[in-house]
């Protein structure tokens, strides 16, 4: 595989690769792929300290709403540690591919809530089921205390059917939007209710509130349980079609290739199996097309994960990590809706660009960007002001210079950006100095060029 | 063609080749004429408890509700039935003159009681079973905007009322410190050197027209914004700073049809009446500061001010002094020139409340968007509010 082919691999597998890892790697395309796999097979959860729910009981919350009150704010609290500990989770793990499927399908069966337990819960059932059998994880996802919740699935009585989880599991969790009809909607809702969770967050049938009458779903007649209904719809093509525009989108390129997705689809239907398909996609020809190598625009945990890949940080304060995902735009855990995040071009706006140009040097360099004018004067002026900045950060740049050390630096622009850059800034780059790799690291970071994988 | 018009011509090619390229192709953009009528939102964060905003004082249900939370003391009486929390008297005189008109009971179909929930179908005009990516700003000016310019958000980041399918508007706390970022050396050596005619038409391309038009809206509400226009004193705090942002931008004549402003705190489930008795307070007067500023620069009569919530609360108090999560809700329109100020209507039936408790709608909030956009922007409220709405007679 060429230099280009393995970054591209590795950025849609992963965060990118440094140079130095290149030579452990296996020579071919299948054996690099096979490692990516092998590497993924074990599991690893996130296990966030929760001791502060040991031992209580729904009494407790029952007959003491202050100290019920108490709770809820201080699991609001540990869902920042939450949040913190699945970022470090996407620097360090050794099973890259599953921790980015984990990522992809957190922004599939979008999620939120406030309770810590059934959010760990929650994030951790999308890391097991990443690779496996995808009618497994939609029926998981659908008996998850925090789904339940989020779409109102413990709400959905036979008295009262609540149409909520029933309309996104068609919508945006298997077929896409307008492949069923009102009446399919409110039928399955019916083969859902009775669906609850316990107080620690495991699943409870309700058989008292289920609707046990007979259901008519997509021409079939029949007692159908949620679990049932969900089969039915896994029979129907659309939803392996569906899932691999998605994969295809995310994974290969923003810009749909029907031909593509219908073989990927091909593949899918036969058995859902996502590690099947993931590993047909990696191994196309097509995968590795020019125009697919660096068409993605970063998702800020991308911007944020491959950089501090490069550049290892840090982070002074926890709450700096938050704020950047805030400005940002992408708070791991805090979804904008049931929709998820936009991705692509959404991320970009007039004052998001302007972050993510200037965070590497903020983050990096006491917010300078050298330019050739008052470089020295400007350094002197910020490096006052350190004190200002509005991130605390420790930069370990000896980790960079480590893994860049047989790199030229007339050649640092190859390893740092994906993809074809503008002639203008690639003309503009051959006239910079390049005494410091450090400087014309921050350099590249702060281009639109940057923004791209 | 004659002599003079190919000098004409010629002079103005050359001098094409000086203009950086950056400059050329944000310019290729004609700029549009977007008329000067502007309009100001106040969003009042966590849902606001309405009933004590504007209080049924001769409504026994309603005290009998809020045994402890009822608000029995220096209430600002309006009319027989209703009347102002004392911290909203410094509203009293634009209720008196005619521009301040409240609508009661806005809100919408199957509400939603979540926060996050119920803010984003406000700010995108959606239904409840509905989930839209676009704003109803955003989508306005993906019609009738160009640049980012056009809608500003006093914030560090950018609502989604504010983001359309293709416009975005533009967020800033403090325009300075946004010039100062777009404005760094590297950045202006890499426009200067950047080359691509077909600016939009992909990925990398969409970077750098965003680059370029952050870079072009910081320079021009920088250069264009007159610190001395807004003499008025406000209050203390940071509210009224955003809106005295606002009156410079105003006063100074920017280029801006939407302002985006937000007052948080409302999410009183506990020991109510202390905090709201201050966010009020907060709220009525940066108001009045604000309207007497656009007074007093004549530009009050091409503004109009609309301040909402994500929705009401319980009629019934709760057993910590404070309220639930309700349904519809009181907004505030402020402005010259209404056609019914006042009272639009009257409070919703206290007895006659939904199955939670909640007091039901019988305006919806899309109607009154559809308002804005046709009586007041003058434009249509098609494409831009998702759902066929009735227009009202406030404005």
């Amino acid at each position: 595989m060429t230099q280009q082919e393995l970054q591209h691999l590795y950025w849609r597998v992963g965060f990118g690769i440094n140079p130095t890892n290149f030579n452990s790697l296996p020579k071919n395309r299948q054996q690099i792929v096979d490692a990516i796999f092998d590497n993924s097979k074990s599991i690893s959860p996130l296990k966030i300290d929760l001791s502060f729910m040991h031992g209580v009981t729904v009494k407790d919350l029952k007959e003491n709403p202050k100290f019920a009150q108490e709770l809820r704010v201080a699991s609001r609290k540990k869902l920042a540690n939450l949040n913190y500990a699945w970022l470090n989770q996407l620097v360090d793990a050794k099973e890259l591919l599953r921790e980015k499927m984990t990522l992809f399908w957190a922004n599939h069966f979008v999620c939120k809530d406030n309770h810590v337990v059934f959010a760990q819960k929650f994030n951790n059932t999308l890391r097991t089921h990443a690779l496996g059998d995808f009618k497994t994880f939609v029926k998981s996802i659908s008996k998850e205390a925090a789904m339940l919740k989020y779409l109102n699935g413990k709400q959905n009585k036979k008295n009262q059917p609540n149409e909520n989880f029933a309309r996104e599991l068609m919508e945006l969790f298997t077929l896409g939007e307008g492949q069923y009809s009102e009446k399919d909607i409110k039928e399955s809702a019916r083969a859902f209710t009775g669906y609850n969770h316990d107080f620690d967050g495991n699943f409870r049938f309700k058989m008292k509130v289920h609707d046990q009458g007979e259901k008519t779903f997509f021409g079939k007649t029949g007692n159908f349980s949620g679990d049932d209904i969900i089969d039915i719809i896994l029979e129907d093509k659309q939803c392996a079609t569906y899932i691999s525009d998605k994969i295809y989108r995310y994974f290969v390129n923003p810009k749909p290739n029907k031909k593509h997705i219908e073989a990927m689809a091909n593949v899918f239907y036969k058995d859902y199996n996502i590690e099947n398909l993931m590993r047909f996609v990696l191994l196309s020809d097509w995968f590795y097309d020019d125009e697919n190598v660096g068409a993605k625009i970063k998702s800020p945990i991308e911007y944020l994960i491959g950089m501090v890949k490069i550049v290892p940080v840090k982070f002074g304060r926890e709450k700096d990590l938050l704020k950047i995902q805030k400005l940002l735009g992408q708070t791991l855990l805090n979804p904008p809706n049931v929709a998820g995040w936009k991705g692509d071009k959404a991320w970009i706006d007039a004052n998001t660009i302007m972050v993510r140009l200037k965070l590497p040097s903020v983050m990096l360099n006491n917010a300078v960007i050298s330019s050739g004018e008052n470089d020295e004067l400007r350094k002197k002026f910020f490096k006052k002001n350190k004190g200002k900045l509005p991130i605390k950060v420790t930069v370990d740049w000896n980790t960079f210079s480590e893994n860049y050390k047989n790199i030229n630096p007339e050649n640092l622009q190859d390893y740092i950006l994906q993809g074809n850059s503008n002639k203008g800034t690639a003309d503009f780059l051959k006239t910079l100095s390049k005494t410091s790799k450090q400087e014309y690291c921050v350099q590249l970071m702060s281009l639109p060029e940057y923004q791209m994988c | 063609m004659d002599r003079r018009k190919f000098i004409k011509n010629s002079a103005l090619a050359s001098s094409l080749f000086f203009v950086p390229n950056f400059v050329k192709a944000f310019e290729s953009v004609t700029a549009k004429q977007l008329g000067y009528k502007r309009l100001v939102i106040v969003q009042l964060a966590g849902g606001n408890d309405g009933l004590n905003t504007i209080i049924p004082h001769n409504n026994d249900l309603y005290y009998n509700a809020r045994p402890q939370l009822a608000i029995t003391k220096g209430i600002i009486k309006l009319n027989d039935d209703l009347g102002f929390h004392p911290s909203l008297s410094p509203l009293r005189s634009l209720f008196d003159n005619g521009e301040l008109s409240i609508i009661n009971n806005v809100g919408y179909p199957n509400p939603v009681r979540s926060h996050f929930r119920s803010m984003d179908i406000w700010q995108t005009a959606s239904s409840s079973n509905e989930y839209l990516q676009s704003g109803w700003l955003g989508r306005y000016l993906d019609k009738h905007g160009d640049k980012p310019y056009n809608a500003l958000e006093m914030d560090e980041q950018l609502s989604l009322a504010m983001k359309g399918e293709h416009f975005n508007g533009i967020a800033t706390n403090d325009y300075k410190v946004l010039y100062n970022t777009a404005k760094d050396p590297y950045f202006k050596k890499v426009l200067n050197h950047y080359n691509d005619a077909h600016l939009s038409e992909h990925n990398l391309g969409y970077l750098y027209q965003t680059m370029i038009e952050a870079e072009s809206s910081a320079s021009y509400i920088f250069e264009n914004t007159n610190v001395k226009s807004s003499q008025e004193s406000y209050p203390q705090n940071g509210f009224a700073k955003q809106l005295k942002s606002i009156a410079q931008f105003i006063n100074s004549g920017l280029d801006t049809k939407v302002f985006y402003t937000s007052l948080g705190g409302f999410d009183t489930h506990a020991g109510q009446n202390n905090k709201q008795t201050k966010l009020l307070s907060q709220y009525a007067e940066s108001v009045l500061a604000f309207v007497k500023d656009l007074k007093r620069n004549n530009t009050f009569e091409d503004t109009l001010i609309f301040t909402f919530s994500e929705f009401g609360r319980r009629v019934k108090q709760n057993a910590a002094n404070g309220t639930d999560h309700g349904a519809a809700n009181n907004v505030f329109v402020i402005g010259e020139n209404l056609k019914k100020a006042g009272f639009y209507n009257d409070l919703a039936s206290l007895s006659d409340l939904d199955g939670n408790g909640d007091l039901k709608y019988d305006v919806d909030f899309r109607s009154v968007y559809a308002t804005i956009l046709s009586n007041w922007l003058n434009v249509s409220a098609k494409g831009i509010i998702p759902s066929k709405q009735k227009t009202l007679n406030f404005i």
